[in-house]
């Protein structure tokens, strides 16, 4: 099957979804950017040499990153099974997959910067924050809440995601910026889904959002508590540590929340 | 633990399974290819082939649901990368098998009618079986349950159902394939995490021996369904090929020639060698095997 990509907005919307919300789908966009590179890099490319305080702070970033793709991990899992539509747990099932995969080329990099156990290790290193907000999205799913767990995950935890991310590879090394992007391509997929899914619920259920906008003003607060302490513990001046905040906000507001 | 779970990782996954063996594949078969005209044309073979992938669907739907509920339960992150990995096989052969029926002729309109119609209830009672154990977030018997008596079972009949078709399908017979790859992979994780964790849990094997009990009872009841008084659908089914000119050539499936065994012949052959299998697995894990037959 050729995904042609013309074609695809001339068709009906539901049409147009099955086919982005599908195995195949998934499996032909992936191979662009995963083919010949494991883990996420170019197996060819040199490991960058990095200083001490440069080592522990990526260190540290990336085992707030793990706690993150944990979250996102267990949460697409547990929406498969109550998600309303065939097609909507096909793709839960692609995402699982991209996020088994995000937390394994960050563990990947920990070993390659000599972490020796960094799964064993993230949790303890992870920003109390984004621990809360983990408990949250976990709730959210336990009950069963669809609404509240794609909101939660593929709106709010997506664009967290998508603003660290982006703000990180800016001042990356090579390496890192390699394995952030191929997971950057990963995430505005989840957020496409986050957007298409809630912005048909809300059209018809317009009720909700006065609820959605309460959980988000929540969960607003952690996700910027977390950017936040993080960038005070990398050493980032106070004037300097809204930029990533903002973009957070801006990406959530062009989903359809604004704050 | 570790060293074997790394054969488990998603690097793993993606070189061998979409960057292996489906490579060049659309739906699981190589492009352009499509369901010979003897069956599209014919009502008969159409309704049964119908029949049959109605309860493929069904069990993958229930694989699914299974192997993703696992995730949450794993109690490590090799085991949880892993289910992710089967989380989205599942999703794949889901998609796969419901495109089959799409093939066949289903609208796409009337899939859940048609499912509901045909699905085995048999085969939806061994799914809710499962599927309590995955609810309560119990991961020992959840991956028992999967990983060796469901995915054991559907290794067997997806083995015995290419063997059926290899000559006469080979679109089929190429989906499946790619499926029988992937349910090799889960009954070896299943066989290979389990172990240490029994012996971590044995108070735990009772239960999970009554659960492979039950379980065993509906996928046996399954296939007498399948099987049993359909000796006349079978023999017009093969007249209907032969009268086409469809190549009569022997297809041999641990013992049993498929072209001319009677259904009772079928059915104890799937039968035989899915318990064998189970006998096999269960006990490399420490389990013992229950007969459904026993009190």
């Amino acid at each position: 099957m050729s995904v042609e990509t013309v074609e695809i907005h001339a068709r009906d919307h539901d049409a147009f979804l099955k086919e982005v919300h599908s195995f195949e789908f998934w499996f032909q966009s992936v191979e662009g950017y995963l083919a010949s590179h494991p883990y996420g890099v170019d197996p060819s490319a040199p490991i960058p040499e990095l200083d001490e305080s440069e080592k522990e702070a990526l260190i540290a970033t990336l085992s707030t990153y793990c706690v993150g793709e944990v979250a996102a991990l267990d949460g697409a899992s547990g929406m498969i099974g109550f998600a309303p539509s065939r097609q909507a747990k096909i793709f839960l099932a692609t995402q699982v997959v991209d996020e088994a995969r995000h937390l394994e080329v960050m563990l990947h990099r920990l070993a390659e910067l000599g972490v020796t156990d960094a799964e064993g290790e993230f949790e303890a290193r992870a920003n109390r924050n984004l621990l809360a907000f983990r408990k949250k999205l976990g709730e959210f799913v336990e009950a069963k809440d669809w609404e509240a767990s794609v909101l939660a995950q593929n709106v709010i935890l997506e664009s967290m995601e998508f603003a660290a991310f982006h703000s990180h590879i800016q001042t990356a090394d090579p390496r890192t910026a390699e394995m952030l992007a191929g997971v950057l391509k990963d995430e505005r997929r989840h957020m496409g889904f986050g957007e298409n899914d809630l912005g048909r619920h809300l059209a018809q259920a317009p009720h909700s959002r006065s609820r959605l906008q309460e959980i988000k003003k929540e969960l607003d607060a952690l996700v910027l508590a977390t950017f936040e302490d993080s960038q005070k513990a990398l050493g980032v001046p106070a004037s300097e540590r809204t930029g990533v905040g903002r973009l957070y906000l801006d990406t959530v507001a062009r989903l359809g929340f604004e704050s | 633990m570790s060293d074997f779970l790394k054969a488990y990782s998603i690097q793993t996954w993606l070189e061998s399974c979409p960057q292996g063996y489906l490579e060049d594949t659309e739906f699981g078969h190589a492009i352009g290819e499509t369901e010979p005209g003897l069956i599209l044309e014919n009502p008969t073979l159409r309704q049964e082939a119908i029949q049959g992938t109605v309860q493929l669907v069904v069990g993958e739907r229930c694989a699914m649901a299974a192997s993703s509920g696992l995730v949450n339960a794993a109690p490590d992150y090799p085991s949880k990368r892993f289910l992710a990995t089967q989380t989205l096989d599942e999703a794949r052969h889901v998609e796969i098998f419901t495109q089959r029926l799409y093939d066949l002729g289903v609208k796409k309109d009337e899939l859940e009618d048609v499912i509901s119609a045909h699905a085995n209830p048999n085969l939806v009672k061994f799914a809710e079986v499962l599927l309590e154990k995955v609810d309560k977030g119990d991961f020992l018997a959840g991956v028992v349950g999967q990983n060796i008596v469901l995915e054991g079972m559907a290794f067997s009949v997806f083995e015995m159902m290419h063997a059926s078709n290899a000559d006469m399908n080979k679109k089929f017979a190429h989906t499946l394939a790619g499926t029988i790859a992937d349910e090799r992979r889960h009954v070896g994780f299943g066989e290979n995490r389990i172990g240490s964790l029994l012996l971590e849990q044995p108070e735990k094997k009772p239960e999970i021996e009554r659960m492979q009990k039950e379980m065993t009872y509906h996928m046996l009841a399954t296939f007498a369904d399948s099987f049993r008084g359909r000796a006349d659908e079978m023999e017009e089914t093969r007249r209907i090929a032969q009268e086409a000119g469809a190549e009569k050539k022997s297809q041999v499936w641990h013992g049993t020639d498929l072209t001319k065994a009677n259904p009772e012949e079928m059915e104890n052959v799937l039968a035989d060698t899915v318990l064998k299998e189970f006998k096999t697995r269960l006990g490399r894990i420490g389990l013992e095997y229950q007969s459904p037959d026993q009190a």
